[in-house]
C-alpha cells in the first residue's frame, strides 16, 4: 500500500505550532497541504498578513483612485471643473491640495498602518513560539 | 533662454564632482561597487534617504517639473504614480522578496521557477529597462550641460556623457561608494532652497514652499483663460488612471528598487525605511510642481507666449527658467542646475551597473561561458558599462519624448513584466516557468506593441499609450501567467515548500 501512496512532505518545523496545521493527508488526497494562494490564505499568521494587505490595498486604490472618479462624476464641464475644483484649501483648488499633497501624506498613513499591524502581528507570533 | 557659457555653474559643476567623489572615498569598503552593498547599521532613517536619493533622478529633479508645465493636473499621474507605488511595494512584495533570498529580479526568476530561460528573459528585460531609463537621464544631461555651456545639445549630450562616465569609471577604480544619506541631503537641498528663495521672492509663502505656492496656481487659473488647473485639462481621465496605475506598478517592478530591501539586516527596520523613504521621496515631490507653477504665472505676468513646440522643447529646463524668469542669482540656478546633474549621474550609474551586471553574470557567466573566472566577469561588466553607455546616446541624441514620458516608459515595462512575475511568484505556489516565461513575453509585447506598431492601429495608442499600457497589460499579463501555469506541469515540490515555509511562515 504504501509503496503507490504519494509521499508525504516532510514534517513541519516546530514555527508552525501556532498554524492549524492539517492532520497528515490519508494517500488519495494529491492535494498538497501546503498551497500559497492570496485569496486562500493559510490560518494563521499568513492569513492576518493577507488582511491587512486587503485593507491597506483597498485604502490605496479607494482613496487615490476614488477620487479621480469623484471628480468625473460631479464635474459641470469637459474639462472636469465641478464644485471640487473650485473649491479651495490652503490656498490650492481643492482637487489639486487633495491629489498632489494630501494623497502623498495618506500613502504614509497607509504604510505606517501597515507596518504597526504587522509589527504587531510579528511580535504575537513570536510570543507564542 | 539665453545660451552663454555659466562659470559659476561649471565651477560648481566641478567642486560637485570632486567633493562627491571624495565623500565616496571616505564611505568606502574593501569592495568596490560591482558588489552588493554591505549591511551596516544606519538606523531607519537613513534607510528612507538611500531609498529617496536612489529614487532621485532627472526625472523626479527635471521631468515632473517639466510636465507639470505642460499639462498641469496630469502631471500629478507622475507625482502619485512615483511615491504610491512604494505603497504596493511594502505591502505586497517587501518583506516576501527579502525572505526569498535572491538579490536581483533575474536571480528570483530562475530561483523561484527553477528556469535558465526565464532567467535569460528576466535579465534582458532588466537590460532593456535600464536603457530606457538611461536615455531619460541621458537627456536631463544634455539639456543641463548645453544650458551651463552654452553648446546645442548634441555636443552637450556628448561632453555630459563623457564626464557621467569617467566619473562612474573614477569613482569605481577608486573604490568609492556612494554615501546615500550624503547624497540625499545634497539633492534635496539643491532642490529645496532655491525653491524657497524663489517663493519669497515672488512673494509667496517662502518657509515652505510646497505648501506654500497654492496661491500662484488659483491665480493661474483665474487669469489664464487656459483652464490649466482643470482635471481634464489635458488628458482624459482614462489616462490619467492609465499612467497613474503603471507607475504605481512599474516602481513595484523595478529590478533595481528590490535591493533596497537587501542592504537592511532586519526585515522590521526595511518595512519602516520605506515609510521614511516614501516622506523623503515626498518632500521633492511635493514641491517639484512649484517651480512650474511659478514659471508659467511669470511668463503670463511678463507676457511671454511661447508657441506650443517651443514649450514642449523647454519644459525639462522649466526649474532653470523659473530662477532666470525672476531673476534669481546666477549661484541659485547654479545650484539647480549642478543638483540636477548629481541626481542624472548618480542614476545613470547605478543604471548602467545593474545593466551590465544582469549581462555579465545572467547572461554572460550563466548562459555563454559558465567557465567564466571572476576576473573575466569583471571586465566583461566593464565592457558592457561602455557598451551600454555609448548605446543609449543614439537614443538620446533625439529624446523621443519629455524626460518624464520616457522614463515611464521603462516603468511600463517593469510593471508589464517583472510585477507580475514577482507578485504571482510570491503569492501563488502554482505558478511555474511556462507561465513566467509567457507573461513576461506578453507584456514585452504589450509595452512596445503601440510604438512598434502604433501607426498601423490608433486603437493600441489609445488603450495601452507606450507611458501608460500597464492599467491593461498587468492584469493582462497575470491573466495570461495563470493560464498558461494551469495548462502545465506545476512547479517543482522543493520550492512550493519554500514559500510555505521562508516566504509566508511566520
Amino acid at each position: 500500500m504504501t509503496g503507490t501512496a504519494p509521499a508525504l512532505p516532510d514534517a513541519p518545523s516546530s514555527r508552525f505550532e501556532e498554524d492549524t496545521m492539517p492532520p497528515p493527508h490519508p494517500p488519495q488526497d494529491i492535494k498538497p497541504p501546503h498551497g500559497i494562494n492570496f485569496f486562500r490564505p493559510r490560518p494563521g499568521y499568513m492569513r492576518s498578513k493577507v488582511t491587512y494587505i486587503w485593507l491597506a490595498l483597498g485604502g490605496w486604490i479607494l482613496v487615490t483612485f476614488g477620487f479621480q472618479f469623484l471628480l468625473l462624476a460631479s464635474q459641470k464641464s469637459s474639462a472636469g471643473t465641478s464644485m471640487l475644483t473650485e473649491a479651495s484649501l490652503f490656498g490650492f483648488p481643492f482637487h489639486f491640495w487633495f491629489t498632489g499633497q494630501f494623497l502623498i501624506v495618506w500613502f504614509i498613513l497607509l504604510c505606517i498602518i501597515f507596518n504597526l499591524l504587522v509589527d504587531r502581528l510579528s511580535d504575537r507570533t513570536r510570543k507564542r513560539r | 533662454m539665453p545660451i552663454s557659457f555659466k562659470p559659476v555653474a561649471f565651477l560648481l559643476l566641478l567642486a560637485f564632482l570632486f567633493v562627491s567623489v571624495l565623500v565616496g572615498l571616505a564611505s568606502r569598503s574593501r569592495h568596490g561597487e560591482y558588489y552588493p552593498a554591505a549591511g551596516h547599521s544606519i538606523g531607519r532613517l537613513g534607510i528612507g534617504a538611500a531609498i529617496a536619493s536612489n529614487w532621485m533622478s532627472a526625472a523626479s529633479f527635471l521631468g515632473i517639473a517639466g510636465i507639470f508645465y505642460l499639462k498641469g493636473y496630469f502631471a500629478l499621474a507622475y507625482v502619485i504614480g512615483w511615491t504610491g507605488g512604494y505603497v504596493l511595494l511594502l505591502i505586497l512584495l517587501g518583506g516576501q522578496i527579502r525572505r526569498f533570498g535572491k538579490y536581483t529580479a533575474a536571480e528570483f526568476v530562475e530561483a523561484r521557477f527553477d528556469s535558465p530561460a526565464a532567467r535569460f528573459v528576466a535579465a534582458v528585460i532588466t537590460i532593456l529597462i535600464t536603457l530606457i531609463y538611461c536615455v531619460a537621464q541621458y537627456k536631463g544631461i544634455g539639456l543641463v550641460f548645453s544650458w551651463i555651456f552654452g553648446i546645442d545639445y548634441t555636443p552637450a549630450l556628448l561632453f555630459g556623457v563623457l564626464v557621467a562616465v569617467s566619473y562612474l569609471v573614477v569613482s569605481g577604480s577608486l573604490g568609492a561608494r556612494r554615501n546615500q544619506q550624503f547624497h540625499y541631503a545634497v539633492l534635496i537641498i539643491t532642490f529645496i532652497v532655491p525653491l524657497m528663495l524663489l517663493a519669497r521672492k515672488l512673494g509667496y509663502f517662502w518657509v515652505i514652499p510646497q505648501f506654500g505656492y497654492g496661491p500662484a496656481l488659483q491665480e493661474l487659473s483665474s487669469s489664464s483663460g487656459l483652464s490649466y488647473t482643470s482635471p481634464w485639462a489635458f488628458a482624459t481621465p482614462f489616462e490619467w488612471m492609465a499612467l497613474c496605475f503603471t507607475l504605481m506598478v512599474g516602481t513595484a517592478g523595478l529590478p533595481h528598487v528590490l535591493s533596497r530591501f537587501y542592504t537592511v539586516p532586519n526585515i522590521r527596520d526595511a518595512r519602516w525605511g520605506v515609510v521614511w523613504g516614501i516622506f523623503f521621496i515626498g518632500l521633492l515631490y511635493w514641491s517639484a510642481p512649484a517651480y512650474a507653477a511659478f514659471a508659467r504665472l511669470m511668463e503670463l505676468q511678463q507676457g511671454i507666449n511661447l508657441s506650443p513646440e517651443a514649450a514642449r522643447q523647454g519644459a525639462d529646463l522649466v526649474l532653470l527658467r523659473a530662477g532666470e524668469l525672476a531673476g534669481l542669482p546666477p549661484l541659485v540656478t547654479a545650484i539647480l542646475a549642478v543638483g540636477a546633474i548629481m541626481a542624472a549621474f548618480s542614476t545613470v550609474t547605478s543604471l548602467l551597473i545593474s545593466g551590465a551586471g544582469a549581462f555579465s553574470y545572467d547572461i554572460y557567466y550563466r548562459l555563454l561561458n559558465p567557465e567564466a573566472t571572476e576576473g573575466q566577469r569583471m571586465k566583461v561588466a566593464k565592457a558592457v558599462t561602455l557598451v551600454l553607455a555609448t548605446v543609449v546616446i543614439v537614443a538620446a541624441a533625439n529624446p523621443p519624448g519629455l524626460i518624464a514620458e520616457i522614463t515611464a516608459v521603462a516603468f511600463a515595462l517593469a510593471g508589464n513584466t517583472l510585477f507580475p512575475v514577482f507578485l504571482l511568484g510570491l503569492w501563488w505556489d502554482r505558478t511555474n516557468k511556462y507561465g513566467a516565461i509567457a507573461g513576461m513575453s506578453v507584456g514585452l509585447f504589450i509595452t512596445f506593441a503601440a510604438l512598434v506598431l502604433g501607426d498601423g492601429a490608433p486603437l493600441l495608442h489609445r488603450l495601452i499609450p507606450p507611458t501608460s499600457s500597464a492599467l491593461i497589460g498587468a492584469p493582462l499579463v497575470i491573466l495570461v501567467m495563470i493560464v498558461v501555469s494551469l495548462l502545465t506541469p506545476p512547479p517543482p515540490e522543493a520550492i512550493r515548500q519554500q514559500l510555505a515555509d521562508k516566504v509566508h511562515g511566520p
